[in-house]
């Protein structure tokens, strides 16, 4: 009998043993796999116990923060869309989202840190972020779109900080999860919305760019077919390949570079695309980073729609001469076409853009990270690129940009106005000011505005006005 | 005298032992008191009058020369201990409450430990009418808890009647195979080169069996039945010797549980939710998910009591102990827990070894087979090794029957291995 008692303890250890090697696999491998699953309400409750960090604009206003266990967004529905929200029933979006773990304060940087806190008993706190946002800038952009659908986007082409990432119709961040009939929360209500509110139209939005694209295409000429800058042409109102005629606005005559830019006038840009080819046309938009999403492979600050075109091999020349002029098949975002002006701006170079400055403590101000500017492309050289600056000043001169013209600063600008399936064109500006020393790029679409430069220019000199003023 | 000296001097080294579990105790507690500083003094109090009704205990077995195994207490201290820091972390008032099982559980203990435990060997019938008759009433009388129709009510307690029931299993069972095992070993027929036993030897097996799957039907407790049937089988190997019983034996519960798992929607939830948790995440999987999350959180080192969520977890005071222990303790805490339990099946089985009569052997045996099971089963169970099957964690989990039973078992093993001198 003992020799089966013996045996059948060696038994009972031998399952213990796998017992206490399967705890290891469940406490080190299996929990922790778990741990992001929707049914783990440990995160929800770490996140409760620790005070969210805020998050501030450049100039240090309040754009998110934390007051008795509620989320406060004192500009409201005029940045949710890159601010975000905060929900435990819809997730969390915008800046909320990206910067969680910084807000939370249980980066990876800081894991050390954490651990100190942990022992000494400390209360774990949340880091600020600041962001590159002017929030003055921002309730301005905000206020002029006012009921119409559209878009502002201002940034900073010496260093790629966005100012302005404003979006219309919005909505407010704060008690989404509150019930406005008996089925529908009013987030319920905005994802049904038919004019799709939550869609950031400035990153997002799918827009034809129309004539604003002649910055792209006339880059392209620069670069590939360098005697464009002093070549015109004779423009007879319309132009027609392979039996589709493309109307001009006017017939403008005997027409240089500088003119086709002030006067938007299509006929030269077709021509050029039909000159560069399918090929270098598509290279064109590449290097302008119009095809491209910045953020690609890295945080995704904003949620961006990368721009689309017809491929160059399937390119027909009437599909050239109608993607020349920024229609055809070409859609792209507010922000791409904010970029192209920022190349323009910055003699060719386009900073990669970015909403964040610098993660902090909420005590000392300690700084945990901060981000540094870089170069994200080279579409132009400095000649193409000082050509184009003089000829989008010469647009708001004496061109169709008048409207964006402000006293006592030199403005340049490119307006369009693109044709849409949806009714009255697309009111599109894009620019940038002081000509001479460029401390902003704005691009501003108004959908179904009509001509740019009598809807769009406006906004984009009012928001340029403010900027300049208040001094960057 | 001689003998004397060596009873001084096992209860001496009992008395160190448990003098380090008062201070792992004090440890503990000085931690609750940190989080809880209103309370110290009634916290400071419990833990005197624990410590002291231990080392009471050491005294009584002094006095009356008592020779029992001396590692034994210590560790059920260590045991009791954890379970009382754990449950006053979860709720006070669990702690308070097993405060006063822990005495009666105590005295239960001392009084088991002192008996003539083989006058036991006498009464097998009443054992087994007894035991018949325990697991009958909850079915008639019984208040049904987690799906488990187990629970018996008298006045304002409620008791678990399976856990006593165990007590009866082990008892009757010992009784009997310590008479009948040489019949039981003896082979009147072959097949096929195949030993079997006679049909009138394969009489108790089937009967068992019958009775464990009648007690899973109507009781739905999958858990005991498991225990029950295993303890069966253990105790059968080791008065037989015959592997062949414990596959025959296996093999019939295997089909007989695969039947009711056709036949039950519970028994089947059970099995589905084991296989596939995340399905049933938000209802039958989720006290298993919650679990294992806690696991999880728990990593090598733990949260720091007090610092995990163990409240996530349905029933975390009873059958779900274990994961507040290694939410807050960690894998080091939960590996030093089974370490303990390792520790105790190694002794009981050290005991039955060294028993002098085969009743001793089988009676301590199978009281270790019967506490190495329900550990397994619901350890497995929290950490989805196993279907989950709602049985208390001996000594950490919450409750009056399950620690006043598992007292009695110690203390019949104590008994016993203060005869072997």
């Amino acid at each position: 009998m003992d020799k089966t008692i013996r045996r059948l303890c060696r038994f009972f250890i031998v399952i213990f043993t796998v017992l206490a090697l399967y705890l290891g696999y469940v406490n080190l491998y299996l929990g922790p796999s778990l741990a992001t699953s929707p049914y783990n309400r440990r995160l929800a409750a770490i996140e409760e116990k620790i005070p969210r960090g805020t998050i501030y604009d450049r100039n240090g206003e309040i754009l998110a923060e934390t007051k008795s266990q509620k989320r406060i967004y004192p500009l409201g529905e005029d940045a949710v869309h890159v601010v975000g929200f905060l929900s435990r029933r819809y997730g969390r979006t915008g800046l909320e989202r990206v910067y969680d773990q910084y807000l939370l304060g249980i980066s990876r940087e800081n894991e050390l840190q954490s651990f100190i806190n942990k022992a000494l008993g400390r209360v774990q706190k949340g880091h600020d972020v600041v962001v590159t946002l002017d929030a003055a800038l921002q309730k301005k952009a905000a206020e002029m779109l006012g009921n119409r659908k559209g878009a502002v986007v201002a940034l900073d082409p010496r260093t790629g900080e966005i100012l302005v990432l404003a979006s219309s119709p919005s909505f407010n961040p704060e008690s989404l999860e509150e019930n406005v009939s008996v089925e529908n929360t009013r987030y319920d209500l905005l994802l049904k919305d038919e004019d799709s509110p939550l869609v950031n139209r400035a990153t997002q939005g799918a827009y034809p760019p129309g004539s604003t694209f002649k910055l792209v295409t006339g880059g392209g000429m620069l670069t590939w077919n360098p005697s464009t800058s002093y070549r015109s042409i004779d423009c007879k109102g319309e132009i027609t390949v392979e039996g589709f005629t493309l109307p001009d606005i006017a017939v403008h005559g005997r027409t240089d570079f500088d003119r086709a830019i002030a006067l938007s006038c299509n006929t030269f840009f077709a021509r050029g695309g039909l000159e560069l080819g399918p090929d270098k046309l598509y290279k064109a938009a590449e290097a302008f980073g119009v095809t491209k999403n910045p953020w690609e492979g890295k945080t995704q600050e904003v949620p961006c729609r990368a721009g689309t075109l017809t491929p160059p091999e399937k390119m027909t020349k009437a599909q050239i001469v109608s993607t020349a002029i920024g229609q055809g098949e070409l859609l792209v975002s507010p922000l791409h076409m904010a970029l192209v002006a920022a190349a323009v701006a910055n003699d060719g170079k386009i900073m990669k853009p970015h909403l964040l400055d610098r993660v902090q403590t909420q005590d000392e101000g300690r700084i945990i990270t901060k981000y540094t500017p870089q170069v994200w492309l080279e579409p132009l050289g400095q000649t193409a690129a000082r050509k184009i600056k003089r000829a989008m000043q010469e647009a708001v001169e004496n061109g169709t940009a008048v409207r964006a013209a402000i006293p006592g600063i030199t403005v340049a600008g490119k307006t369009g106005s693109a044709q849409n399936p949806s009714g009255d064109p697309h009111a599109w500006f894009v620019g940038f000011a002081p000509v001479e020393e460029p401390k902003i790029a704005v691009a501003v679409i108004i959908e179904n505005g009509g001509a740019g430069g009598r809807a769009a220019a406006p906004i984009a000199r009012e928001i340029m006005r403010m900027a300049l003023k208040f001094g960057q | 005298m001689a003998y004397n000296k060596k009873v001084h001097m096992l209860r001496r080294l009992e008395r160190k032992l448990l003098l380090r579990v008062a201070a792992y105790l004090f440890i503990g507690t000085g931690v609750l008191f940190l989080e809880h500083p209103d309370s110290g003094r009634e916290l400071f109090t419990a833990v005197v009058i624990i410590t002291c009704i231990y080392f009471a205990l050491n005294q009584f077995w002094n006095y009356v020369h008592f020779a029992g195994d001396p590692y034994m207490l210590s560790l059920i201290f260590v045991l009791c201990s954890t379970s009382l820091i754990l449950l006053y972390r979860l709720n006070p008032i669990y702690a308070a409450r097993q405060f006063l099982w822990f005495i009666v559980g105590l005295t239960a203990l001392a009084v088991s430990s002192k008996i003539n435990y083989r006058k036991l060997a006498d009464y097998k019938y009443l054992y087994a009418a007894g035991g018949a008759l325990l697991l009958l009433l909850p079915v008639f009388f019984g208040a049904e808890r987690g799906g488990a129709k187990s629970w018996l009510q008298i006045g304002s307690i409620t008791i678990q009647t399976s856990e006593f029931v165990k007590i009866l299993l082990v008892l009757f069972l010992a009784s009997y195979l310590s008479q009948k095992s040489t019949e039981l070993v003896r082979e009147k027929q072959s097949f096929k080169g195949f030993k079997l036993p006679s049909l009138e030897e394969w009489g108790p097996l089937l009967m068992m069996l019958g009775i464990s799957l009648i007690f899973l039907v109507f009781q739905k407790d999958l858990g005991a039945t498991l225990i029950f049937y295993g303890t069966f089988l253990a105790m059968l190997y080791i008065s037989t010797a015959k592997l062949s019983y414990i596959i025959m034996g296996s093999l019939l519960f295997l089909i007989g549980g695969s039947a009711t798992y056709f036949i039950f929607d519970h028994v089947k939830m059970r099995v589905e939710t084991w296989i596939n948790p995340l399905q049933y995440a938000e209802t039958a999987g989720y006290q298993v998910i919650q679990s294992l999350l806690a696991f999880g959180y728990g990593g090598l080192t733990g949260a720091g009591l007090g610092e995990g969520f163990p409240h996530f977890i349905p029933a975390v005071h009873t059958d779900f102990i274990f994961a507040a222990a290694a939410e807050e303790l960690g894998l080091a805490g939960a590996l030093a827990l089974l370490m303990v339990y390792i520790l105790l099946i190694y002794l009981g089985f050290k005991i039955a070894a060294r028993a002098r009569d085969n009743f001793s052997k089988l009676l301590a045996a199978g009281f270790t087979s019967l506490m190495a099971l329900q550990i397994f089963i619901i350890i497995g169970g929290t950490t989805k090794l196993l279907p989950l099957t709602g049985v208390t964690l001996p000594f950490l989990s919450y409750g009056g029957s399950s620690l006043v039973s598992n007292c009695i078992i110690v203390g019949l093993l104590m008994n016993i291995s203060s005869t072997r001198i």
